[in-house]
Parts: structure tokens; sequence; C-alpha cells
């Protein structure tokens, strides 16, 4: 097997300014393309590299190999949310996700190629120039002779070329236009070419991504999506990639009434954004007070905080030492956040959260972060009119899927909330986070329940109404129920975080 | 001299220090623990090592400092200072000499920890602010002070390590972190090395030397000597041991030797990207657009502009310690690597290490990164992951920001032009410089 | 205090150079020139409150893109350009469809090329009055959907969309041939006074004929 010349990657890591890559490997590949780029771990392909040595200098084209893949993660995509947004809008323009697919893998191929031909002097033209070229491969490298300078044995494709040609590539602020025009101008040779199988000379751009980098993709993509079906249909395009890395288990669905994974990963990726990073207070004030430091003694200070064996038996300002004493500082043991009882509403005057962002669900998403990162388990109440059978009980949990599977479920209909239900949860150590738009028909048996209790409530109320006033006038007394009220979309995650940790400060 | 020091590093981590390389720089593989200890004995700096209670965070500074001082192992364990609340100044420090003081004489007998270039402190955190300020000022000045006699230091180093246990005790308070040069983790070495050291248990002892230790105790002990010849028999038994070092293949560096190398790192520059990429870095870490710097008492406004950049994911300013750090640590590790100038991967390298500790993260960055697969501890790991899109940032505009730079130089000689736009804060801070803002 | 950029003194940054930059240069330079000229046209028609297509609102809008693009050097390309900006509200923060359609008719009546192919498909816009006047020896070909007007008053052209077109179109046309490969919308031919208008799908309503032809489907509707 090949192996990489420790000098050339040294050489190319400088001219990249060091990027945090691992060595490069070579590897057998069964495919054609030359490169895999998989979790940051770059591999040449042998046959690849064997086939081009004969037309030019090895060396020559590991380097150029090496300049392509390090590209994609100094300069385009750089990370997933890059990815995700590039994609996005060849999708807008090509309406098919295996022609987005390709579009934006030949996009960022000319990106980081012209990058690299520009800013880092790169063999980039000469690997082009030899290797073997399908018609697209052709297009691209008549569009390169023309924005490079270089002769790359390519003629013909003028018309494409000259539309290509004025796209500017490496202008970060401009690649969403870009690619727009981009995936408009091949659009009809990439139809062409659809049932062929290799996408990119260099191989596709999927696996670029490691798990964590796809994590903080889906959590950009989650917020600044306009709704769940917006997040769940750009999403779902990369069902396959998501379930290899874990994200979807196996139960990838979007019927009607189901709760898609695309939904729940959206609520699940903007309430994680949000993520509470609470501070433990292990150390507690004992109450009582303990020598902890010396300093020198003077005239006028009382003699009776002296350290005789400090002061050497002398009583002598300057030498004589004093305790100073401070109230001590008990260590404890991780302190219990208490389970969570999330109860939702999902009646009809509630938000779909399937359709659009519903507060409610990202509300009581963000509680449910907040309880499952520290330890404690969550159960889910979600009700419309539960007399009817409009409810869904959840109990006691920690597996987060479930959790988010009932959060995200909606019922539409009447509102009505049966107490009963929720002695159904009733444990010794139980806090319940409840949110909804207070539009109950039982209202005033809700009122009761909750004037009886003694656990802590945190209410949360979606819009002004006078029945939420009804509510915070109901329960003002009870000084184990706090109320918040969310009026606009930035209120839920920053109002309720601060409350809930706050709150959960309170319990050490 | 390079070779010696590499070969006190090879020696370390081939007889005494078995842990995973967790760095690569030059597409060499170092354990960072060891590294940093080896530079920070080089520099004279200060280091924390953090860690779980049984990883070597104090043996590693113990190995180091021993062969690169040739001290014996047994005189260092003598000298380290541990850290408990009721620690006092006198053990750390130096105590009245009681006989002299009957007599109506006031004389210091100074501590070894205060007498030994090598200085360890174990569990820091556990230390009283008022002690740990004691043991900073100390190491800072390189002089020691108790009543109203003074101890000078020509040659010394600080580690303190702290358990992680539990945050609670982590007690360190940032102004007093700050002022550690790099923080550290000594991890744990996988159960295969772990296994290899359960069978090395006595490496200690390569270290040890009964007869030197004796001696150099009584050195230190001995009030009566002044203090130059003291020193200078000192440096006798160290030159002693060195040759027991040399007979296991080690190359020890005297005193001189050691002169050299610090002077050499002195001399070392950074080279003009290294130069610009640590003034983008701090560029990030100290500007605000709003009100004039970061502050840990104010909040970013909304939709401020920019967003983007580092300052925006930090609650507190960085400090000027943080570049003399950086500029000290990578200077000694381009000259240890061998490499002529500092270069962009030697701050890149050490800046982590630097910033770690200095830094207080606001929880909305945290909350993006803490779950990410790693192997580094978060603070280390949040550290590394801004210095790398610090590095981005400053690829993707390099020539742009020298040139702003150089276009800066030459607007401060009286040239009428104007500075060079751009988004990145570097460019405001040259422009505020220039007195345009 | 010593200079904090002394170190920068000697520095002169290296300019890599691609043909690339040159061609977005100068292509930035047409764009710019073919967005500041329809600012101005909007400028002018800004000072009617409500822009309505009418007989007089349209010669005055059309005289004064006219002469908006006096003397500007352009390409097919560049046009075809434009009607991406339209989409990029950062770049055209008014784009009024009426007012573009103008715009872009009086670009493709003043280029040197005598066919022009423009693709609107895909794109999130709705061109009315795109076709104005297209003179004899152009052949303007137009992939995707048109909106109201199209082809009003063209003179000799021949106009082919390969998609709908909408209501008034070819209205008031003088001659010259206007292809739509799918449907149109009322009014079509409205007012024309020669020429051809051929409908391969459905003409929801034809307008008042003077002279010319209206086919649908191949089969003549009109006369």
């Amino acid at each position: 097997m090949k192996q990489i010349p420790k000098s050339t990657w040294i050489k190319i890591r400088k001219k990249h300014l060091f990027p945090p890559l691992p060595f490069p490997k070579v590897k057998k590949g069964q495919e054609r393309a030359a490169l895999e780029i998989k979790d940051k771990q770059i591999y040449i392909d042998e046959n690849f590299l064997s086939q081009i040595s004969k037309k030019m200098q090895e060396n020559d084209a590991i380097e150029a190999l090496l300049d392509h893949a390090i590209a994609h993660y100094t300069f385009c995509p750089w990370d997933f949310a890059t990815y995700l947004k590039l994609y996005a809008e060849a999708k807008k323009v090509s309406k098919n996700k295996d022609i987005a697919k390709r579009a934006t893998d030949y996009f960022m191929d000319v990106v980081v190629d012209t990058y690299c031909v520009k800013e880092k002097e790169s063999n980039i033209p000469s690997l082009y120039k030899y290797m073997e070229k399908g018609k697209i491969e052709q297009v691209m490298c008549a569009l390169y002779q023309k924005i490079w300078g270089k002769d790359l044995n390519v003629s013909g494709f003028d018309e494409l070329v000259r539309k290509l040609m004025r796209i500017p590539y490496i202008n970060k602020k401009r690649w969403k236009e870009g690619i727009r025009r981009f995936t408009h101008i091949l659009k009809p040779l990439l139809e062409e070419q659809i049932y062929q199988s290799a996408s990119s000379p260099f191989g596709d751009h999927r696996s670029l991504f490691s798990k964590d980098s796809i994590d903080k993709g889906l959590m950009e993509l989650a917020l600044s999506s306009s709704s769940p079906q917006a997040f769940g249909e750009l999403v779902n395009d990369f069902k396959e990639e998501l379930q290899e890395k874990g994200f979807f288990g196996n139960e990838v669905g979007r019927g009607r009434g189901q709760e898609s994974m695309a939904n729940i990963l959206y609520y699940m990726k903007l309430a994680q954004r949000y993520t509470l990073s609470l501070k433990k207070l292990p150390e507690k004030k004992s109450g009582s007070i303990y020598p902890h430091s010396h300093s020198p003694w003077e005239i006028e200070k009382p003699y009776q905080d002296i350290d005789i064996w400090t002061s050497f038996g002398k009583f002598l300002p300057g030498l004589t030492q004093v305790w100073n004493r401070r109230e001590g500082e008990i260590l404890y043991l991780e302190e219990k956040v208490p389970n969570c009882l999330i109860i939702i509403d999902s009646s009809g005057s509630m938000t779909d959260p399937r359709r659009n962002l519903s507060y409610a669900v990202l509300g009581a998403a963000c509680a449910c972060e907040a309880y499952l990162k520290h330890g404690s388990k969550v159960a889910v109440y979600n009700f419309s009119d539960a007399e009817v059978g409009g409810k869904y009980l959840l109990p006691f949990t920690q597996d987060r899927i479930a959790i988010y599977k009932s959060l995200c479920k909606y019922f539409g209909g009447g509102t009505y909330l049966r107490p009963t239900d929720i002695k159904f949860f009733e444990c010794d150590d139980m806090d319940i986070f409840f949110i909804t738009d207070m539009k109950i028909s039982n209202f005033s048996d809700v009122v009761s329940y909750f004037n009886n209790i003694e656990n802590r409530v945190t209410a949360v109320h979606i819009g002004e109404s006078i029945h939420s006033q009804r509510f915070a006038l109901s329960v003002s007394k009870k000084n184990n129920i706090s109320l918040y009220h969310v009026q606009k979309r930035e209120d839920i995650p920053k109002i309720v975080l601060g409350k809930v940790k706050e709150y959960l400060h309170q319990a050490f | 001299m390079r070779k010696s020091l590499k070969n006190i590093y090879d020696f370390i981590s081939d007889h005494l220090y078995f842990y995973r390389p967790d760095l690569e720089i030059n597409g060499e593989k170092y354990n960072s623990t060891l590294l940093f200890s080896l530079l920070t004995t080089v520099v004279q700096g200060k280091q924390l090592i953090v860690g779980e209670p049984g990883l070597g965070k104090t043996t590693s500074a113990e190995y180091i400092c021993s062969v690169f001082y040739q001290i014996p192992l047994g005189t260092i364990w003598l000298s380290e200072v541990a850290g408990h609340p009721e620690q006092t100044e006198e053990k750390i420090v130096g105590r009245p000499n009681l006989g002299l003081l009957n007599k109506g004489i006031e004389s210091v007998v100074w501590s070894n920890f205060v007498q030994l270039p090598v200085k360890i402190v174990d569990e820091i955190n556990r230390l009283p602010e008022t002690k740990q300020s004691i043991i900073l000022d100390g190491v800072d000045r390189g002089n020691w002070q108790y009543l109203n006699e003074m101890f000078t230091n020509d040659e010394y180093c600080l580690f303190a390590t702290a358990n992680y246990q539990d945050l609670g005790t982590f007690t360190i308070i940032p102004p007093m972190l700050d002022r550690f040069d790099v923080m550290v983790e000594s991890k744990h070495p996988g159960a295969n090395i772990s296994y290899l050291i359960a069978s090395f248990y006595k490496k200690d002892e390569l270290l040890r030397h009964e007869k030197y230790e004796r001696e150099l105790n009584k050195l230190l002990n001995d009030s009566k000597l002044s203090y130059e010849v003291k020193m200078e028999r000192i440096e006798k038994v160290y030159a002693n041991f060195s040759k027991h070092l040399e007979k296991m293949g080690l190359q020890p560096i005297s005193k001189q030797k050691r002169k050299a190398i610090r002077n050499k790192i002195e001399d070392m520059e950074l080279d003009l990207d290294a130069n610009a990429f640590l003034r983008t870095l701090i560029s990030e870490l100290s500007f605000c657009y709003k009100y004039g710097q970061k502050r840990a008492n104010e909040k970013c406004e909304e939709g401020c502009h920019f967003t983007g950049y580092l300052c925006h994911s930090i609650k507190n300013c960085i400090s000027n310690r943080f570049p003399i750090s950086v500029k000290l640590y990578a200077k000694a590790l381009a000259w240890f690597l061998g490499d002529k100038q500092v270069n962009v991967e030697h701050i890149k390298t050490v800046a982590p290490y630097a910033l770690s500790h200095r830094l207080q993260w606001r929880e909305e960055f945290i909350a993006i990164y803490e779950k990410e697969t790693r192997v580094d501890p978060l603070p280390i790991y949040l550290a590394k992951v801004a210095v790398d899109k610090v590095l981005e940032r400053y690829g993707e505009q390099r020539e742009s920001i020298k040139e702003a730079l150089a276009v800066a130089y030459d607007i401060s000689q009286g040239r009428q032009i104007a500075p060079l736009e751009g988004d990145h804060p570097i460019y405001w801070e040259i422009k505020r410089d220039l007195g345009g803002l | 205090m010593k200079n904090p950029f002394f170190e920068f003194k000697d520095f002169r940054p290296k300019k890599r150079e691609i043909p690339l930059d040159k061609i977005i240069a100068s292509k930035e330079k047409v764009m710019d020139a073919l967005i500041k000229a329809y600012d101005r046209l909007v400028e002018q028609e800004a000072k009617e409150l409500v822009w309505l297509v009418s007989y007089h609102s349209v010669i005055r809008a059309y005289a004064n893109a006219e002469k908006s693009i006096k003397d500007m050097q352009y390409g097919v390309e560049d046009i075809e350009e434009f009607l991406f900006e339209i989409e990029n509200p950062s770049r055209l923060p008014y784009p009024i469809m009426g007012l573009c359609g103008l715009y872009i008719s009086a670009l493709c009546n003043h280029i040197k090329e005598k066919e022009i192919v423009l693709d609107l498909q895909n794109k999130n816009i709705n061109l009315h009055l795109l076709g104005y006047r297209l003179p004899k020896g152009k052949r303007l070909i137009v992939y995707g959907d048109l909106g109201d007007f199209t082809g009003i008053g063209l003179n000799g052209g021949e106009l082919l969309v390969e998609g709908n077109a909408g209501n008034w179109t070819g209205a008031g046309m003088r001659m010259g041939k206007i292809v739509v490969k799918k449907n149109v919308g009322r009014r079509t031919g409205e007012d024309m006074v020669g020429g051809e208008i051929y409908v391969e799908g459905k003409i929801l309503g034809v307008g008042n004929v003077r002279y010319g032809r209206i086919y649908e489907k191949g089969g003549i509707v009109s006369p």
C-alpha cells in the first residue's frame, strides 16, 4: 500500500494554515472517486493515484488531492450547516433532491478548486488535465480553462461556460445566489446524467461531516427554518445519511397523525440550541465559622484568635498571627433535581406543531432538556379534550425520543383537562411544567387542582387572554406556582429557560 | 542543547511518565502535559495541571523538574506545598529562626519551596486565595518576602495541580487563574498503558538518590550559611546528581546552558502570519463595538453586527497576560522543534492551553459544543474550537489583515491614506489605534 | 511607545489573480450600471404614486427605460443575470414586475444580438409586459411563464414563450409573431393591428382584434 510522504503533509498543512485534520491515508477504493473523506479522515484512492501518476508526478497529484480535500474543511462547505444552506438553494431551483445534491457537490468542487488555484498555487489544474472526464467533468474543465486561464485539454460547451463563468465562486457572501444560478444553468445536463452512479470525480461530500457537525448543522437549520415543514422537507432529503449517523433510528415516517422524526428533530434541535448549562452548587454555607487563614496581629486586634503555633509563642505585632474565621462550606454530593411532569395543551386553539413553530412544544422541549440534562425523568400528559380520549400519557422516562413524540402529538378539538389523569403520574418528588393557552373548559377544576397540590409548578400560558388572567388571579396566593406568559416567538426559549434555571437553582 | 531537551522528553516518556500522545505538531506526536511541563521549566512559567486524582498530575511535573534542574526526586517532594485551608505562610515561605528570635534577633528560615527553583503546589484550589496569591506573587517576581527579609530565585517555575472531584472544590478565582500561563489536563492513559504503569510502580527510584537528597536537605536547612555559599554548595550537589543521571543516558543541562537556552528562546521571532494571527485572536477576545471593550459585567447588545466572532461567545475580556504567555510558550515550542521562527502552528498549539482557564464562555456557546465527541476537558476543548475558528477566519483574510497592519504603519508614519476596511474586529481595532473611531 | 505596526512596515500583499477575477469585475461593472439604470427608471416612475398599466404610462415608462440604458454596453448574459437580481432584494429593492418587464424589453430591443434566450424557469418572478415593441429581426425565446401584457405592441419580432402567458397577450401588436407553448389568459390580441399569435394550449379569451391572426392548438380562432 502506498504511503503519503510526511514531508508532503507537512507542506500542505502549512499551506492551508494547519487545519485540524489527521494524517491522510491511501486506500484501495472500489469506486472511481479519487477521494473519500470520512469524519475528517482523508483517504486517497490507490487506483486513482496509480493511474494519474502515469501522466503526472505522483507527489503533485497527492498535493492536489489534499489541497482539494482540505479546502472542503477550510473553505467550502466548511461545515454541515453551510452544506445544508447551499443544498437548500439548489433544491429551490432543481426541485429534485438528487439533482440538488449533485449540483451542490459540483458547485462546492468549483469553489474549493478555484480557491486553491487562486490562493494556494495548487496543482489541481494538472489533475483535471490528466484525469478521465465524463460529460459534466468536461463542462467543468471547460469552465476551469476560462476562469483559471489554464489549458485542460477540453473544448466546446461555450454556451454553458459563458454563463457559468459569471458566478463569483470564491465570494462566500454570494454563494447562495451563485448556487442557484449554477444549478439553473446545469440543470438540463444534470437531469441527463441523473442515472449515472458517480457524482463528482472527487467523490460526494456527504461523508465529509462528523456526527457533531451534522448535529450543529441541524440546530442551525432548525433556527433558520421558517416552519417545521420546511425543516422536515430538507431533513427528509438526507434521511439515509442521517439514519446512518444514528439520528433517526429505524422509524422514519411521515404518515398522517404520526409525529414525523423530522418534526421531532426540529423541536429537539431548537430546544438543544438553548440547552441550559445549569451550574450546580455543591457547596453550601454551613452556618458555623471556622479558622480559615492567617493574618498578622496588630496591637488593636483582639487576642483570642491568636494562633500560638504560628506565632512561635511571641506577642509581637507583625510576627504574631491571628486566625481569620470564615463561614464554612460543606461539600455536598450532587443535589437531586426532581422529575418533571410536562402537561401540554394540544387543543384546537393551540398551534399545530407539525405545520408551524409551536411555542408550547418548544417551551416544553426546553424544559424537558433541562430536566433530562440533570439525570431526572420526564413524563408527559398531552391533552385536548381528555374527556373523549383526546389525551396521551407517557410515564416517567428518560427516553428523549419518546418524550418528544409525546410532546409533538397534536389532537386539536376542545380542551378538557382531567385532574384525575394527573394523579396517574403522582410521585413523592415531582415538578409540574404546565403549558397551555388557558382556554380550558373545566377551568375551575383545573384551578382547584393546582390550588390543592404542593408540587412546584411552572405554568406557562401562550398569549394574553382573560383566561390566563383568571388563572393568575386564582393561583396568586400559591408560592409553589410560578406563572409565565409568552407573547412572541423569542419569548419562549428565553423566559422559560431563564425561569427554569432560576427555579432549579433554588433547589440547592 | 535542543537535543538535550528532546532527550529529557524522550527519557521521561520512555521510562517514567507513560501517557498517550494527544498533540500533533510538525507531524510529531506529543503528550500535552509532558510537553507543556517541559516548556514551563524552560521558560520559567506557571502551569496549572488539572485532572482526576491519581492520574499523574504532580508526578509529570516532578519528573520534568528533577531531570531539568538535576534535583533528586526526594528533595523535590520535600519542597512541595500541599493545598489545604489551614496551610500557613510559615510553611510555604519561611519562618522566624526561633533560636535567634529568643535572643532578640530577627532572622528567617526559608522553606525548601522558596529555596528550590522548582515550585510544586498540590491541590492549589484547596488553598485560601490569600495563600494562592502569596505563591503566585512570589513566582511572578522571582523573590519572596518574610518579615523584613527577601529571598531571590534566579531560576524558578511553578506547577500547581487541581483535582476535578467536584466543581465546588475548584475555587481558584478568575483573577488568580489568569496568572497561570497555561492549563493542561493529565489524562488517563487508557487501559493498556495503565496496566503497564502498574508493572513499573518503582520507576521513581530512577530519579532518587539518598545520599544527595540527604546532603541537599542539610544544606537547605542550614541557616548559618550565607546565601552565596549555600547556593554554590547546592549547585555542586546538583552537578553530582547530574552525573548520576548521565549514567542513565540523560544529557543534563547545566545552569549556563539553561540560561543560554532561555536567551535563544527570547531571541526567537514571530513570523508575520503568527504575529497577525495572534493580533486577530486577541481582537476577537477583547473587542466590543458598542462598549469599547469586553467587560464581564456588560452584555452584548441585541442584534450586534459582530455575533459571528468570539467576542459574542465569551463573557469576559482576555487579559494582557494571555499574549505574554502565548508568545513565551510559542517561542519555546518553536525553538524546541528546531524551527527558525514562531509560525502559526506554534501559536495555534499553545493558544488553547493559554486560553482555556482565562475565558468565561456564554452558555449558548457551551450548549453547542459540550456534547461533542472529544478527548479534552470542556474548557480546553472549547478553547481549541475557538482558536481553530479564529484561524479559519484568519486564513480567509490573512493577506488583507497583514496589509491592513502594513497600511496602519504607513498611516502612523504620516502617509495620507485610508485604513483598510473590513468586517473583522481587528480592522476596527486598527482604526481605533489610528484614532479613527 | 514603539509603533505597534512596526513589524509590518515592509509587508506587501501578494495579489494573486486568475481570469475569474477580471470576468467578475467587468461583469459587476455592467450589472451595477444595469441596476442603476433600473433604479433611475423606478425613481422617475415613482412620481406616479401607483404604477398602473395604461396606454400612456407604458409609453412613458418605456421611453424612460430607453433613455436610462442609452449608450450602455451589455450582453444577453447580463440581461439573464438581471433576472436573477430581481429575486435578490439586497441588490434590487423595488422589483416592480411591470417596470421590470418594460426595462428588460428595452434591453432586448437595443441589444446587438439577434436572438435572445431568457430562462425564467424555477424563478419566483412573474414578469409583465415582456416583449414590448420587439422589433423586426429579433427573436426572443423565454423559458418559463410570463405575466400579463406579454408581447404588447410587438413590432415585427418573434416572441416564443415556452410556458404560459397571462391576459392581454399580444395586445396592440403591429406585426411579427408570438408563439405560446402552453396557455394564455383573457383579452388575447386585444386591439392588435397585425401579426400572428400561436397558442399551443388554451386561450381563455380572445380580445377585440382589428387585424392579424390568432391560432389556438393549430386552429385559427380570429378572425
